[in-house]
């Protein structure tokens, strides 16, 4: 095993360790700081995967944008409230409140191990086509750009559309009512 | 093997930078409020008080590190490391002199500014952890002051990138001198590719990038809490902000990230704006001057100079202006600068399709 091959292995169970625990601790502020260390090491599978430009981008807009914006939530809001939502439940797994849950889990295991067993990664033909004809690159950047203002221009727009809407709509919101005569 | 080895080396060596920085630096910032105010400032440890902050981080480590009853003690202990990481990460990527850069990243640039955000969420951190009323209020502050002003900054960045078409930072270093090797012209018109020095520096490349570079230091100043963008540790108001509760090492190390946030945004504003590692000197005539004073060793001086001068310029800043209100500073974010980067950033896309 080299050296790539443990980082990976680390940052995989990184992932999946930070993860569970993110599902299961009791203490809202802790799992979101937990989120953190997920997505850190998402991150760094991404850049096993070449998508170097994919991973700060993550980090940019997950860790520096919405993990932020999640944390202002908790600390504007009541810690009544918070308390409130952290005990309401019991800390029963199987309850007849969970049944729908757990089947929603156990049907999705279910599938996940049938792709899993099916799935031969080596001789998909897409794949192998791809290999040959487009070997991977390091210039991930200039591909983003030149496809994003060329075969993906049109989603590319309408992402901006919807970007903008949001922005005026937040601007409204937090408009001061002007003073009527 | 070697390999890793040297990788932990230049680690080691960007720490001991970082550390001998945060030392001189606040000797400096004593000295130079000291100046300012018509005082003194330390003059009894060692000869000037030269060895007063040598001695104030001896007493740091010393000191217990107490941890408050009612803190939420992983996150409290946590924060002043993740802080410091962060902004330590930004380090990485920073070129230091032709051929010599810690990694040399395609996205460098973009690396810089994405690991730097992380430090909001340490400062946040940091201020929940704490479990107290001023902590929590400097973190919010910090955080919302932050994240307003990477917004000019980003804009500002960004019409750099739009001339220098890289986010490459070596790359972007030696388009700025005579190592480029392609034309550059001075003001859009006559080349200086050959003469180099400060003429074929980016803000005179594109004399626009003036205004970039103002909006982009005065935003730098806000992302490391430096006066006159300090409320987040306002001490008539909050105590001392996010940090209130923390002592011995924990503060030494959020000071440590205050000081190499400090010399982190400079030296990214020199890399951008102001040459990188290039020479001042032209070639004038006969008179090969950029072609003598350009090397691994002069890179060094140079980049290190043209930072230590930003530096002392934010020092000198922190020492005149007085404190802005909460509202003033955002006014300033979302009016005059947005804005104004955004017109940075047009002007920025017509010259390079017009006058390169």
């Amino acid at each position: 095993m080299n050296i790539n091959q443990v980082l990976f292995y680390v940052m995989g169970f990184t992932a999946l360790a930070s993860a569970l625990i993110v599902a299961a601790s009791k203490n809202l502020v802790r799992s979101v700081f937990m989120f953190f260390v997920t997505l850190f090491a998402l991150a760094g599978l991404y850049v096993f995967a070449l998508a170097d430009f994919v991973a700060v981008t993550q980090i940019v807009i997950y860790v520096g944008g919405v993990l932020v914006l999640m944390l202002f939530a908790f600390m504007l809001s009541n810690k009544e409230t918070l308390n409130s939502l952290q005990n309401k439940t019991g800390n029963k797994f199987i309850a007849i409140n969970n049944m729908a849950a757990l089947l929603a889990a156990g049907l999705f295991l279910v599938i996940l191990v049938n792709a899993i067993i099916k799935a031969r990664p080596d001789g998909i033909v897409w794949i192998q086509h791809a290999q040959r004809v487009n070997p991977p690159r390091t210039d991930n950047l200039g591909n983003i750009g030149v496809n994003l203002m060329t075969n993906y221009l049109l989603p590319f727009e309408v992402i901006s559309i919807i970007l903008m809407m949001a922005l005026i709509g937040a601007v409204h919101l937090s408009r001061k009512e002007e003073h009527k005569l | 093997m070697n390999f890793y080895f040297t990788y932990i080396l230049v680690a080691l060596g960007l720490f001991g930078f970082a550390a001998v920085f945060a030392l001189f630096g606040i000797y400096a910032e004593r000295k130079v409020s000291a100046f300012i105010q018509d005082r003194l400032g330390p003059t009894e440890t060692g000869k000037y008080g030269s060895l007063q902050t040598i001695a104030d981080i001896i007493k740091l480590i010393q000191k217990e590190l107490i941890v408050p009853s009612a803190a939420d003690k992983i996150l409290f202990v946590l924060a002043p490391f993740i802080i410091f990481v962060s902004v330590y990460m930004g380090f990485a990527a920073l070129p230091w002199a032709p051929g010599l850069v810690p990694a040399k990243l395609n996205i460098g640039l973009f690396y810089i500014f994405a690991i730097v955000s992380v430090e909001a969420l340490g400062i946040l951190m940091a201020g929940w952890g704490s479990n107290n009323k001023y902590s929590l209020l400097g973190a919010m502050r910090s955080v919302a002051q932050i994240i307003s002003y990477e917004i000019p900054a980003g804009f500002a960045i960004i019409s750099v990138v739009m001339i220098t078409q890289t986010l490459n930072l070596q790359d972007i270093a030696t388009q700025q001198g005579v190592l480029s090797g392609e034309s550059s012209r001075f003001l859009g018109f006559i080349d200086v590719g050959q003469a180099g020095g400060i003429l074929a520096w980016n803000i005179f490349r594109a004399p626009h990038l003036i205004v970039a570079f103002a909006i982009y230091f005065i935003a730098s100043l806000a992302e490391s809490n430096r006066a006159p963008f300090d409320i987040p540790e306002a001490e008539s108001e909050l105590v001392s902000g996010f940090h209130t509760e923390y002592t011995g090492l924990g503060f030494a190390f959020v000071f440590l990230a205050e000081y190499s946030m400090m010399f982190l945004v400079s030296m990214l504003g020199v890399i951008l704006f102001l040459g990188a590692w290039n020479t001042p000197l032209p070639n004038i005539g006969p008179a090969h001057l950029a072609d003598y004073t350009t090397g691994t060793v002069w890179g060094i001086i140079w980049i290190v100079l043209k930072s230590l001068l930003l530096v002392g310029v934010q020092m000198w800043i922190r020492w005149t202006l007085p404190r802005f209100r909460v509202d003033q500073l955002m006014n300033l974010c979302w009016k005059v600068l947005t804005p104004l980067a955004l017109l940075c950033m047009l002007i920025s896309g017509v010259w390079r399709l017009w006058l390169m």
